[in-house]
């Protein structure tokens, strides 16, 4: 039966010279790739979550343009017992409170509470409002973001080439380097990862790494980014390492050896290819998860230092406010939620995409 | 000495609009004698529940009422609380030989809350187990026969020895302390927490957790550190200290809190009785608005200061420390505790008659003259590390000071630690700590507390050192160990009031910036004509009472 007969068809690799052949001119063959773009195209709220995620990324990196040009100041600039004009009136970022004693008689005045939300009124600065030290609030969620994003994304490739490197070991040599990799795996996979991070990133952040000749101090964001990527690793190294042995048995792997090839050359020019949809995205939803893991981290304490913004420590600052200014921890905390949401519907619809086995209802 | 009679309340015109308030402190309790079964509080984590090793407010204001001494203080309001008089002695000592030599006699049928009989001897066990637990305040007791002998044994050696100059007969119930030189503040050395009585055979190791037998009207009972402890009232106190009350309440349980806003929540919707934490700054004016009358203010005698370490760079140069004191802003810095301070300069509060304002530093800060100060100290880019407790407002205290050392041109880190291990970290000599922060509330009413035990050279040691910046200046130190031996009088006053001006003005010690006041916020079923406020020990629980 012809592709025109059947008002409906799987469209597999197999069914495409025919189509082509059907409809125009010569054949031309598509890589994986192609197909994978195509399929991805089509799916719309992978891109539009992948729309999400970009643009939280670039507003994020415009973080020092907006605290420069708008808001006039720093992620860290205290503003203490500074004024600002709103509407053409002075008012304290921080409002002034004291004690004094008329005739023997001890007044208090409250004060110590920062400026609320100004929108527009004060021309773009504290449009968030401000913190107990008089910083811009809005400035420091875009540079927590900045941070986030950066622990979350640098710890994602780091455990991914770790992860990569180690599976490939462990999958294509065996016997003993794959027992001795696997248990490395088997040990941190016991420790459940967000403990194992929190006392990971709490010792080094005191103290920082002085190995050698390796010198990080404790305040250092290279600290979670490294603690994240170790813990994660494991999560990462085994499904692969479950692939490359497969993948070793195949007969382009014995061709290659064959063909005079090292072991060397045939793990990174022949296997790896062969996982890299699968690290693709894998590393798509590691990301998310690490800039979860990143938040959690900064909240207790053991991420992101202090005075240095992350989403998870700014849900902390907010904590002590979340009655009289409950935006200081709802907008980080959205802030997660949109990044990690939006990364692992794009990270679904990249694994529909690259997963050679699917099959489109082509309707005529 | 510390608390005004009236207080007024006002809120700004910033939000709140303004409420006047007025209480009146009387200067006796008028606690009813009813008794009521559960009083709950919300409180800090304290550094220990063991009286050789707690040294913190949160420690010593429960331990009052658990631990008792030869000495105490009077459980009254106002400047009469820092009155001391015989907890276990039956009364005061008397003292001879120069001021050398204290005797005092044992109450008779004292007993622990197990039962066991309180034996002179448990004095000595005492002291000495302090030593063996290298106690923070061992240096109180320096003056005692023996005791610097004693001092310097090694572990083994401690258990076998003794103190010499401290003589007890258990039959007699006669205790003699014999000194190497007089000390004016002996007697209120022997009413600190680290001179309470624990039984002979006590371990020489924290027992917070496995809490000793207490001689106090209440006994710890279950203490699960940063999560809550239990008081429930001492069976055989049976009013055997006349000046501590018995307690109204049968049984106190208290929550830890890290979370000011979180414990002031928690009194608010009446789930604790208590709040020890202070109100978190941002609700100051509302809670006034909506709680006055459930909230009372205190200003105790405190000095908050930046501990500036003199052993390492670069605070071990005078212009890097001086110039610290003149980049801060004190009238700012007020703001960080909701205005609930005032700014100052001294290491002794206000309400010290050896008190003399200083006035070196312009109260708003003089950046330019602290940049020149470190330029000619040639400390410019050095690394610093600042320390805090992971709580507020200490925390923004500690990051308002790394933005000034950042303006500086210091190159800063911030390590935020919990509060329960804070001090003992900043104190033990191989963390290197180079600056942070520091709180000070007096442990009795005498300039001896602040300059020997905070500034003295003589008394850094290795852990538990209290003069955290190890100021070690011995034309200082010389003027503080003659100071000392002296009974308090208007030449010794002026004495310490040169010492603090000495310290702050030429060695640069410390960069002292307010005394704070606090708040303490109660349910609305405390009767607050039972608030009992001491000027050392705060709020007095065994008062507590219900309308």
């Amino acid at each position: 039966m012809s592709a025109r007969e059947d008002q409906s068809i799987d469209f597999t690799l197999d069914t495409a010279s025919e189509l082509a052949s059907a409809e125009h001119g010569p054949i031309e063959g598509k890589s994986p790739w192609t197909l994978a773009w195509r399929r991805l195209r089509r799916n719309y709220v992978a891109l539009a979550s992948l729309g999400v995620f970009l643009l939280v990324v670039v507003v994020c990196c415009l973080a020092p343009v907006y605290a420069h040009d708008v808001a006039h100041t720093g992620p860290n600039s205290v503003h203490l017992g500074e004024t600002i004009k709103i509407h053409g009136k002075e008012v304290p970022v921080v409002s002034i409170g004291y004690m004094e004693t008329i005739k023997g008689v001890v007044h208090f005045h409250a004060g110590g509470a920062p400026l609320g939300p100004q929108w527009g009124a004060a021309g773009g600065r504290y449009i968030l409002g401000g913190d107990q030290l008089g910083r811009d609030t809005a400035v420091r969620i875009l540079y927590g973001g900045l941070n986030s994003l950066r622990v979350g994304i640098l710890s994602a490739a780091i455990c991914i080439m770790m992860a990569v490197t180690l599976a490939l070991l462990a999958g294509f040599y065996r016997g003993s380097v794959d027992w001795v990799i696997s248990r490395f795996f088997d040990l941190v996979w016991a420790f459940p990862a967000i403990l194992l991070a929190i006392a990971l990133g709490a010792a080094l952040s005191l103290n920082g790494i002085h190995w050698g000749p390796i010198h990080v101090s404790g305040g250092n964001i290279w600290i979670p980014t490294f603690v994240i990527a170790f813990v994660t690793v494991p999560y990462v190294g085994r499904p692969l390492r479950g692939q490359v042995l497969s993948l070793r048995e195949k007969e382009f792997v014995e061709a290659a050896r064959g063909q005079g090839a090292s072991n060397v050359r045939i793990m990174f020019r022949e296997i790896l290819p062969n996982i890299a949809s699968t690290v693709l995205v894998l590393f798509t939803l590691i990301v998310a998860g690490n800039i979860l893991i990143e938040a959690g981290l900064s909240f207790l304490g053991a991420g992101v230092q202090p005075p240095n913004p992350s989403w998870g420590n700014l849900i902390a600052d907010g904590e002590d406010r979340i009655q009289t200014a409950p935006w200081l921890a709802i907008v980080p905390g959205v802030a997660i939620v949109i990044t990690a949401v939006s990364l692992n519907i794009f990270g679904d619809g990249l694994r529909d995409a690259l997963d050679p086995r699917a099959k489109v209802r082509v309707g005529r | 000495m510390a608390v005004a009679a009236v207080v007024v309340l006002a809120a700004t015109a910033a939000g709140y609009g303004a409420v006047r308030t007025t209480h009146k402190t009387t200067t006796t309790a008028t606690a009813q004698s009813k008794s009521f079964p559960l009083l709950k509080l919300s409180w800090e984590a304290p550094d220990y529940f063991d009286p050789a090793l707690s040294y913190t407010v949160e420690g010593w204001e429960v331990l009052w009422n658990v631990y008792a001494g030869l000495l105490g203080y009077k459980h009254v309001n106002g400047a009469d609380g820092g009155t001391v008089i015989p907890y276990l002695a039956a009364k005061m000592p008397t003292i001879s030989n120069g001021g050398k030599l204290f005797k005092f006699t044992l109450r008779s049928n004292l007993k622990y809350s197990n039962g066991q009989a309180v034996k002179a001897s448990d004095f000595k066990c005492t002291i000495e187990r302090d030593y063996q637990m290298s106690s923070p305040g061992v240096g109180f007791f320096s003056s005692i026969q023996g005791a610097t002998a004693y001092s310097k044994l090694k572990a083994a050696a401690m258990k076998k020895g003794n103190i010499s100059g401290i003589v007890t007969n258990d039959s007699a119930g006669t205790i003699e302390i014999k000194l190497t030189h007089p000390e004016g503040d002996m007697l209120n050395i022997l009413a600190t927490e680290f001179a309470a009585f624990v039984p002979c055979g006590t371990p020489a190791s924290d027992q917070s957790t496995h809490p000793t037998p207490a001689t106090g009207p209440y006994e710890i009972v279950k203490y699960t550190p940063h999560q809550s402890f239990t008081l429930e009232k001492n069976p055989n106190f049976d009013a055997q200290i006349p000046g501590i009350p018995s307690g109204n309440a049968q049984k106190i349980v208290a929550t830890i809190y890290t979370d000011n806003a979180q414990a002031a929540q928690s009194v608010a919707s009446n789930h604790s009785d208590y709040d020890f934490l202070a109100i978190p700054t941002d609700r100051l004016g509302s809670y006034e608005q909506k709680y006055g009358k459930r909230i009372r203010i205190y200003t105790p005698a405190d000095t908050f200061y930046f501990f500036l370490n003199q052993k390492y760079a670069p605070f071990n140069n005078i212009k890097a420390r001086e110039a610290v004191d003149y980049a801060i802003s004190r009238k700012q810095m007020v703001q960080l505790f909701g205005g609930l301070a005032v700014p100052t300069e001294n290491i002794l509060p206000p309400n010290y008659k050896a008190y003399k304002k200083i006035t070196a530093f312009p109260v708003n800060g003089d950046m330019a003259k602290a940049k020149q100060l470190v330029a000619q100290s040639g400390t410019t880019g050095d690394s610093v590390t600042l320390w805090t407790p992971s709580v507020e407002p200490d925390q923004s205290i500690i990051e308002y000071e790394q933005s000034i050392l950042n303006q500086l041109g210091y190159k800063t880190t911030l390590k935020v630690i919990d509060p329960q291990i804070y001090f003992s970290t900043i104190e033990n000599q191989s963390t290197k700590a180079q600056t942070g922060y520091v709180d000070w509330y007096q442990d009795y009413p005498n300039p001896i507390d602040w300059f020997d035990v905070l500034f003295n050279g003589e008394r850094i040691t290795q852990t538990n050192n209290n003069d955290v910046g190890n100021t070690n200046v011995p034309s200082i130190n010389k003027q503080i160990d003659k100071l000392k031996t002296k009974q308090p009088s208007a030449a010794v006053n002026a004495g310490w009031a040169k010492v603090d001006r000495e310290l702050v003005t030429q060695d640069y010690a410390a960069a002292p910036y307010v005394t704070r006041s606090g708040t303490d916020f109660f349910s609305t079923r405390m009767n607050m004509g039972c608030y009992v406020f001491n000027v050392l020990y705060q709020w007095d629980f065994a008062t507590a009472c219900l309308k």
